[in-house]
């Protein structure tokens, strides 16, 4: 053990709140949701006092910035595509789990979520004529799965970030306040209604009280419950342990995206260009499996099984272990491919081979495996992005937005490049709503105090034993992976819940080195690991709780689809490990209204 | 090919609490593609959990792992193991924060002062020109595009203000001319006037030695050097870039 710091004055009297900041809105998170709600308040509400806090040093480190693909959106001027068909796509993909309102509301204003970006700077690539270049994504199509439709819109391969840039120098036209690297421990409520919260300054060491009219929550992902992730270190599912602590529940938790083929090491996306132009995927022995799996499809078969053939085969031992990073993966061989493609059609991907793992994919067989990509499960919210307390009633003055919300867009299974749409565009509409509120709404701020912050927080810092919180956490991640994966079964779940109390047990048994509450990464990744364990234990056991298989979530025990389970997952989890089922019912209102195609929108098969 | 390395990495510390910084050996034995910030976690989980570092998206996106490597300017999220030893010649690394701002601990930056150089030069359209189709995307040719789409991959990652030999006295630094220089090239700005004032003001352009360090060390490969060039050779004055 090296520099053991033991701090003179007693350490539990630095936990007290240092100051009391009152604002008109506080935002939790400041990637893309965040930001843009935060930039439609100014637009529309110019001097609004607007508080956001980052998790990040800065803002612009946000995770949306390593967005590559693009954003869907179908333009008004397309002679054959129509926001019909994007609908359907998005409702097909979801496995009949998205809410059918919001699936409408996101669609049919995507053009003008598109144009206002553009117009506030952003820069999408172009056309030979000027105009925003448009490519085809898994899944998007034209006349309800017919052919390939030009749908997104994009910056090169960074989508994401020109988002975040664009937003951010908005935010700052506006007149934000940001208080960067720094988290949000406590909601604060009067009542039923949310005021605020706690926040704790990592740089300074120190808590403030953040009162506000309205909190918005945009903290985004939850990656870090698994191994190998496409998610940032920042990742660990805070908005969600945040809700569940104020006794709200999260919706479909069990609902987690794997992509098939991230880059062993830093998980980064090998994208499924790889396969569509021609990569094979190759096992130990360097069989080309997907032809057991796929007979006719073979790499080109969907996402989620593509996903499985892997995970299967290196279940069976026929995978190959890295030993830098202790990961087992299969292969992909792009060898043969012409200089052409690689050059062309390639670049960036083969340059994330050589770049994180010193790989000439022209002359190298490739590492790759699945990596948890992004959770369509969160905080349940109305079409407004009103948090909801249960299937209907909802939390005054609390809003939620982005990949921590669950409106639900996504349903079960959310499609490439309808993520950063569902950012901006409920980004916005949750501004809408906050200005409406903010004029019902007297300009009045109660004061409350943290309940729950302190004792947490005295918790960690007494906490005494050998355990270490990152080999912990990557204890987790080993369980979660193996048993809550891509693969889940009754009696892996169960293993999987067993080992998390086991976690958490252990997790009271971390000594902290340094009690030093100035940028001391060891405290803030001890409450990491109890958000990540709380989250972890809602994902194991509604994936328990649901006896199906349903777009991302595969029961290898129940591998058909059944409609008794056609309804999101409420869980509220009132101590560690207790959690109280509640349902929430799908929308159906586009197959309810019986418009033209309404057919389209009923309980239809996901089989592409 | 060797599979494995012992390496040492001497990292430069600092301790806020008590004003004290010191450099602290850590011996590692590495497998050849680990990653310099993996090589952090490991020493967090196995040597010593109080050394503080910071890296969010780990796929060299966000530019927030920016550390000193044997004085160069780099992000440790990209940094192999096997070519770090290539390129550096030693097994031995000397791993610092980057000189850009005041140190929070060990190898964290107070990023929020370094970004007030960005926030100067209003990292937005300060004036968008009448969009000649309301409602519509504006236009903008792939041919103009172009000329600076290279100064828009710039992350923010402050390699090139710690390598410039100018950024320590009171010039704006590279990166503050890049987000400057995109928004003088684009056709949609219309406050060209304000920008090319703060570009030629006494923090601006002129402060610069053309040291060219910015073009060499910078991660994403963007020829800072060239768009600070073109300012110095007057090609956004009335003539535009035409």
């Amino acid at each position: 053990m090296i520099h053991l710091h033991v701090e003179g004055e007693a350490v539990n009297s630095k936990l007290r709140i240092h100051e009391t900041i009152k604002c008109d809105v506080l935002i939790i998170g400041c990637g893309g949701a965040g930001l843009r709600c935060a930039v439609e308040i100014f637009e529309k509400m110019p001097g609004t006092r607007v508080i956001a806090v980052t998790k990040v040093p800065h803002p612009q480190k946000s995770h949306t910035s390593t967005a590559q693909g693009g954003l869907a959106a179908v333009d008004p001027d397309d002679p054959v595509d129509s926001p019909a068909y994007h609908m359907f796509d998005t409702w097909k993909g979801s496995d009949c789990m998205a809410d059918q309102n919001i699936v409408k509301k996101i669609v049919e204003s995507a053009w003008t979520q598109v144009i206002w970006l553009e117009n506030h700077g952003m820069h999408f690539s172009r056309d030979e004529a000027g105009n925003l270049s448009k490519r085809t994504f898994g899944g998007h199509t034209l006349n309800f799965g017919q052919s390939s439709a030009f749908r997104a819109v994009f910056e090169a391969d960074r989508t994401g970030k020109g988002i975040v840039d664009t937003l951010w120098g908005e935010a700052l036209k506006g007149g934000i306040s940001f208080i960067n690297q720094s988290i949000a421990t406590e909601l604060l409520f009067e009542g039923k209604r949310c005021v605020g919260a706690v926040i704790f300054r990592e740089k300074y060491g120190d808590f403030v009280k953040v009162l506000a009219r309205a909190t918005v929550l945009a903290t985004g992902g939850s990656g870090q419950m698994f191994r190998v992730t496409t998610n940032c270190r920042q990742n660990t599912a805070d908005g969600l342990a945040l809700a569940l602590r104020a006794g709200l529940p999260i919706m479909d938790p069990e609902a987690v995206q794997f992509h098939p083929t991230g880059i062993v090491g830093p998980g980064i996306l090998a994208s499924e260009t790889l396969r569509s132009v021609g990569g094979i995927l190759r096992n130990r022995d360097l069989e080309p499996f997907m032809e057991r799996y796929a007979p006719r499809m073979k790499e080109l078969a969907p996402r989620d099984l593509v996903a499985r053939a892997i995970e299967k085969e290196i279940r069976e031992g026929r995978g190959v272990l890295n030993p830098d990073h202790n990961v087992e993966h299969v292969w992909i061989d792009l060898r043969h491919l012409p200089d052409y493609v690689h050059d062309v059609q390639i670049p960036e991907v083969t340059g994330f081979f050589r770049r994180f793992v010193n790989i000439d994919p022209r002359k190298e067989l490739c590492p790759v495996r699945p990596s948890n990509h992004y959770h369509m499960g969160g905080i349940p919210t109305n079409e407004f992005g009103e948090v909801q307390r249960g299937a209907k009633e909802t939390v005054p003055g609390l809003i939620a937005v982005g990949e921590c919300a669950a409106a639900s867009f996504h349903g079960f299974n959310r499609l490439g490049t309808n993520s950063l749409l569902e950012l901006i565009t409920m980004g916005k509409i949750a501004g809408e709503r906050i200005i409406e509120y903010l004029s019902q709404d007297p300009d009045t701020l109660p004061e409350v105090s943290p309940e729950r912050t302190f004792s947490l927080f005295a918790r960690f810092m007494d906490e005494k034993g050998e355990e270490n919180t990152g080999r912990l956490r990557q204890e987790m991640q080993a369980v979660m992976t193996e048993k809550a994966g891509v693969f889940r079964t009754e009696h892996g779940l169960s293993d999987a819940v067993d080992s998390l109390r086991e976690l958490y047990e252990r997790a009271g048994h971390t000594s902290l080195s340094s009690k030093s509450l100035r940028m001391n990464q060891e405290l803030v990744q001890r409450w990491e690991f109890d958000n990540l364990l709380a989250i972890s234990m809602a994902c194991a056991l509604a994936a328990l709780n649901r006896r199906e298989s349903r777009g991302a979530h595969f029961r290898e025990d129940f591998p058909e689809r059944n409609d008794e389970f056609n309804h999101h997952t409420l869980v509220y989890m009132s101590e560690f490990g207790k959690v109280d089922f509640g349902k929430r019912p799908v929308d159906m209102s586009i197959y309810a209204a019986g418009g033209e195609n309404y057919e389209k929108f009923g309980l239809i098969e996901r089989k592409y | 090919m060797r599979s494995r390395y012992s390496i040492t990495l001497r990292i430069k510390r600092y301790d806020p609490d008590r004003k004290r910084s010191w450099s602290q050996d850590y011996k590692l034995e590495a497998g050849r593609i680990l990653r310099f910030t993996d090589l952090f976690r490991k020493i967090n989980n196995e040597l010593d959990p109080t050394l503080a570092w910071n890296s969010s998206c780990e796929h060299a996106q966000c530019g927030t792992c920016a550390v000193k490597v044997n004085g160069k300017p780099l992000l440790a999220c990209e940094l192999l193991v096997e070519n770090a030893v290539a390129f550096f010649g030693t097994t031995l690394f000397r791993v610092e924060p980057i000189t850009i701002a005041p140190v929070v601990r060990d190898l964290i930056v107070d990023l929020e002062k370094a970004y007030e150089r960005i926030e100067k030069i209003k990292p937005y359209v300060i004036d968008p020109v009448e969009n000649p189709h309301p409602g519509n995307a504006y236009q903008v040719s792939p041919r103009d595009l172009e000329h600076y789409v290279e100064a828009t991959r710039c992350i923010n990652c402050f390699c090139c203000a710690t390598a410039c030999i100018s950024s320590h006295r009171g010039f704006m630094g590279p990166n503050a001319v890049l987000a400057s220089v995109v928004r003088i090239m684009d056709p949609r700005e219309s406050a060209k006037a304000e920008r090319l004032d703060m570009l030629y003001s006494d923090q601006g352009i002129y402060r610069c030695h053309t040291s060219m360090a910015c073009s060499f060390v910078c991660p994403k490969e963007i020829d800072v050097a060239h768009f600070i060039a073109l300012a110095k050779a007057g090609r956004f004055g009335a003539k535009g870039r035409k």
